[in-house]
């Protein structure tokens, strides 16, 4: 009797995650990969439209707003990747200098508690023509000082960008922070004794042995661009016209304001599958991680 | 982790200084360039968040005048207290102080449900032989990750029929709903090193599954749950998507609000009230932040890494 009650306890308490996951994660994502190829509008119609199947992403590929939210995704990615050069170099800076790590860790990871609408809101301030940091250095005698990037649909990325290094730097700096702490300290007393010169040990030694750390945080860095939506919203809302749109930003336009939920579903399904493109090599890399680690430890 | 590898740092310091102490001399200048460089870079983090508690503190012809970097001529408190209690979001003038009840509300269920869960699943996950263990985690591991775009609707659709949606609940329930997997995860990771001798000996003394959790598990988790809670207060606090898709009209958080009122309304820019209600939100966070920056920084990695 007693092996028999520690069998079920256990069955029973997985079944609240075991429903969570198979019926709001599985079960959800089914459904709106089966809504993508309906005509579903403002509620769901379960009638597949089979005459146009792919009918949804047809639109989607042929609107020009789609098209727009895929390029900013690239720039966002290729520019917020400014965030993890950054970050490694002030985290090999801390890490160096060893003074004040405290301090800047404490100052370079604030933003990360901030949420990122209130992220959005500061920087727009300080984008803010008259008032902000155009006005300061414009006051100061530089008359030709352009800081209003939000209103020119060109250069409104660029500042969601800014903000979005500003919110992330510290979280890379922390990640490659503890990547280099987990190197082995006897590599620095060698590349010492045998008169390596700093650039050196760093591009040929360092940075390869955090092969994995760089690897992670530009996953982590390009999953978080695929979801970016409150710093849109914050930043531009979207403007000027739909210049800043991303994915994200889309399909919550598509569902809520245009009120079309086959539309939506159709462009939550290519998020999903960039998402998965983009994990695919963390699984892998996982798995052969812990086929290292094991070897190491046998 | 991140405590021992940066108390081991701290330790290795002082050996090295022992050992080299040739080192600090030698690096004089390169030190003062790196500090300088470091320093510049904290400046522009620390800027932004300077400006804006200086604006809110300015009365308005002070903002016209556009010197965003001095500090205020005549501090004053009267943005502060506009932005708590008469904020305008469209027609409601009642301020932004109901979006923070909204949003302590939907906290405090939102850390129930969700630590409670993915505990006793990290738990049984960990130290019970569950034979489908490894694909489930796997499958968890993926969850984890997946755009909130691709479960929204059914979600809104569910919830909707269940004749929640709009309540403080419908936020908790979906919060704790996406946070599920990570914590489990995370909870996972935890009690896997727990020692099994500790376990078999306590299911030998006729522990039940659930006792074994409340008397042992749950009071060597202390840690883990500091990490565990910081990770989840900052997320839906800072959350805004959620809230907005699933808050309706009343149950909508502080930072919809704060986003409604400043961002889409239409009506006369207040720059210091909004800079006020900006800090207003942000301040919870940030004193969970300050006050256990430790913790802080292992939610965040174990967040990201360990999922």
């Amino acid at each position: 009797m007693g092996i028999r009650w520690t069998r079920t306890s256990p069955q029973i308490a997985l079944t609240p995650a075991l429903a969570i996951t198979f019926v709001c994660f599985f079960g959800a994502i089914l459904w709106t990969i089966y809504m993508s190829f309906t005509n579903s509008r403002r509620f769901p119609d379960y009638e597949i439209d089979l005459a146009g199947l792919g009918r949804q992403y047809e639109r989607l590929f042929g609107s020009d707003a789609w098209m727009t939210s895929l390029r900013n995704l690239v720039i966002l990615a290729i520019g917020s990747a400014l965030a993890i050069v950054f970050g490694f170099i002030l985290a090999a800076m801390v890490e160096r200098e060893k003074r004040g790590e405290g301090v800047f860790r404490t100052i370079f990871l604030y933003p990360l508690a901030i949420s990122l609408i209130v992220t959005g809101l500061v920087w727009r301030w300080m984008f803010n023509p008259t008032l902000g940091i155009e006005g300061f250095l414009r006051g100061l005698g530089f008359e030709g000082a352009e800081f209003n990037w939000l209103a020119r649909p060109n250069t409104a990325m660029y500042a969601i960008i800014l903000a979005s290094i500003w919110h992330g730097l510290g979280f890379y700096m922390a990640l490659m922070l503890a990547g280099l702490k987990s190197i082995n300290t006897e590599i620095w007393s060698a590349a010492r004794i045998d008169g390596v010169s700093f650039w050196r040990l760093y591009i040929e030694i360092i940075v390869p042995m955090m092969k994995f750390t760089f690897l992670t945080c530009g996953i982590l860095l390009s999953l978080g661009v695929v979801k970016a939506f409150d710093i849109v919203v914050a930043m531009t809302n979207g403007g000027p016209g739909q210049s800043t749109w991303t994915p994200a930003y889309f399909a919550i336009n598509a569902y809520s304001v245009r009120s079309n939920i086959g539309f939506a579903s159709a462009a939550a399904v290519i998020m999903l599958l960039m998402t998965l493109a983009i994990f695919l090599p963390l699984v892998l890399l996982t798995a052969w991680q812990m086929r290292r680690r094991e070897a190491a430890v046998q | 982790m991140t405590a021992h590898a940066a108390s081991a740092a701290t330790a290795g310091l002082g050996s090295e200084a022992v050992l080299y102490p040739r080192r600090k001399k030698r690096i004089r200048g390169s030190s003062i360039a790196i500090l300088v460089f470091l320093t510049m870079c904290a400046l522009f983090v620390a800027v932004p968040l300077y400006v804006v508690i200086v604006t809110s503190f300015k009365p308005i012809e002070e903002i016209t005048l556009g010197r965003i970097f001095a500090l205020p001529v005549t501090w004053t408190f009267e943005p502060w207290d506009k932005a708590w209690n008469n904020m305008c979001t469209g027609l409601d003038c009642n301020g932004i102080k109901s979006g923070f009840f909204n949003s302590l509300a939907i906290l405090m269920p939102s850390l129930f449900f969700s630590i409670g869960i993915s505990a006793v699943t990290g738990y049984a996950l960990a130290l019970w032989n569950v034979r489908w263990a490894g694909p489930f985690l796997f499958v968890l591991f993926i969850c984890a990750f997946v755009p909130f775009q691709i479960i929204m609707i059914p979600l809104i659709v569910v919830i909707a029929n269940v004749g929640i949606y709009g309540t403080i609940w419908a936020v908790a329930v979906v919060h704790s709903i996406l946070a599920m997997p990570l914590l489990t995860l995370i909870f996972r990771n935890f009690y896997k090193d727990v020692p099994r001798e500790l376990i078999n000996a306590a299911v030998m003394d006729s522990g039940s599954f659930w006792r074994i959790f409340v008397e042992i598990i749950l009071p060597m988790s202390g840690n883990i749950m500091v990490v565990v809670l910081i990770l989840v207060i900052t997320t839906v606090w800072n959350d805004y998507l959620v809230g907005l898709t699933f808050g309706g009209i009343s149950a909508k958080p502080m930072t919809v609000i704060l986003a409604n009122s400043v961002i889409t309304s239409r009506g006369e820019v207040i720059h210091n009230v909004n800079m006020a209600a900006a800090l207003l939100t942000a301040i919870p966070p940030l004193v969970v932040y300050f006050a256990l920056g430790r913790f802080f920084v292992q939610g965040i990695t174990a967040g990201a890494i360990k999922g």
